[in-house]
């Protein structure tokens, strides 16, 4: 019988993954040993994948879930990580991501997993919610109140930013 | 200002999408092809298998067409016929021939009359058909 290769074509696979991973377990290189690891799995698991049940992405976030959820909880990203960040010499681009990734470690758990499946994998409200065993309705109001904390986060983070932006 | 702060709603996801982290060139580039290596193994894999089944029905093939299969199937035959001859118990043969067995032995049950014996059974005499008894003739 014929099987679909998940593989196929990885490149838009690797970034969706380690964009996920990232905003997990924030940018660097344990994003990028979790990445590896992901791949790794899904190359040895291949042959477990159903089309049936989902796209290759949803498949390969699942595996990255399960790698960060083995991984030490020190991984996780949090605040300190991101504390020592200084904002004076960066460029706005990467201010700017300094910022998110200092809100992003501020969330819950279940916030910052929310955000990541929509906005670093890429993944839709519904995919979310299969790979979760949710409603779509649930995840969406999740979503909305995960961002709106997110929101207050960088609110509160900002006062630094615009005085090194008043600086220039 | 940010663009989250002037349109929080969609400029907040927007700027999450916008600052997605990226990986590294070089590790896409690893990651990639570790992907198509891996998938290249595979299909070397499966093809060797392929040729190590065509090169046996090959030669199957060559064996049969020369008799081979035949010759062969006879020598594992009589390497089983060897092998069972090795392996089997040979029990004591006792003989019972010998000069009063043939003098003194259990004589064999007389046929009633009107049967003889046919290999070891006792039969009836057929009459034979068509032959009536007719009266010599008188002669004095």
């Amino acid at each position: 019988m014929f099987r679909a290769d998940p593989l196929a074509n990885p490149e838009p696979l690797i970034k969706r993954v380690y964009a996920y991973v990232a905003y997990r377990v924030g940018d660097g290189p344990d994003a990028e040993d979790l990445t590896s690891e992901t791949f790794e799995r899904a190359l040895r698991y291949k042959k477990s994948y159903d089309s049936t049940k989902g796209e290759p992405i949803a498949w390969l976030i699942g595996i990255a879930r399960r790698c960060i959820e083995g991984r030490p909880p020190s991984l996780e990203l949090s605040a300190e990580h991101l504390e020592a960040a200084d904002h004076g010499e960066l460029e706005d681009d990467a201010v700017r991501r300094i910022e998110v990734s200092g809100a992003m470690a501020r969330l819950e758990t279940r916030d910052r997993e929310l955000i990541a499946l929509r906005y670093g994998a890429d993944l839709t409200a519904r995919q979310i919610a299969e790979l979760q065993g949710a409603k779509t309705n649930a995840i969406e109001v999740a979503l909305h109140r995960a961002l709106g904390r997110l929101r207050t986060h960088l609110e509160d983070d900002s006062p630094p930013v615009r005085k090194s932006q008043a600086g220039r | 200002m940010r663009s989250w702060r002037r349109n929080p709603e969609s400029g907040l996801e927007a700027e999450l999408r916008a600052n997605r982290p990226e990986p590294s060139r070089e590790l896409v580039d690893r990651l990639e092809m570790r992907v198509r290596t891996h998938g290249r193994d595979r299909r070397a894999g499966s093809f060797r298998v392929a040729f190590a089944g065509a090169l046996a029905a090959g030669v199957l093939t060559a064996l049969a067409s020369v008799g081979g299969l035949g010759y062969a199937a006879t020598g594992a035959s009589q390497a089983v016929e060897q092998a069972k001859r090795v392996v089997h118990v040979q029990t004591v043969r006792t003989l019972h021939k010998s000069a009063a067995q043939d003098q003194y032995r259990k004589p064999k049950a007389k046929c009633r009359k009107g049967t003889h014996r046919v290999k070891g059974v006792c039969k009836r005499i057929k009459k034979a058909r068509g032959v009536r008894f007719r009266r010599p003739p008188f002669t004095g």
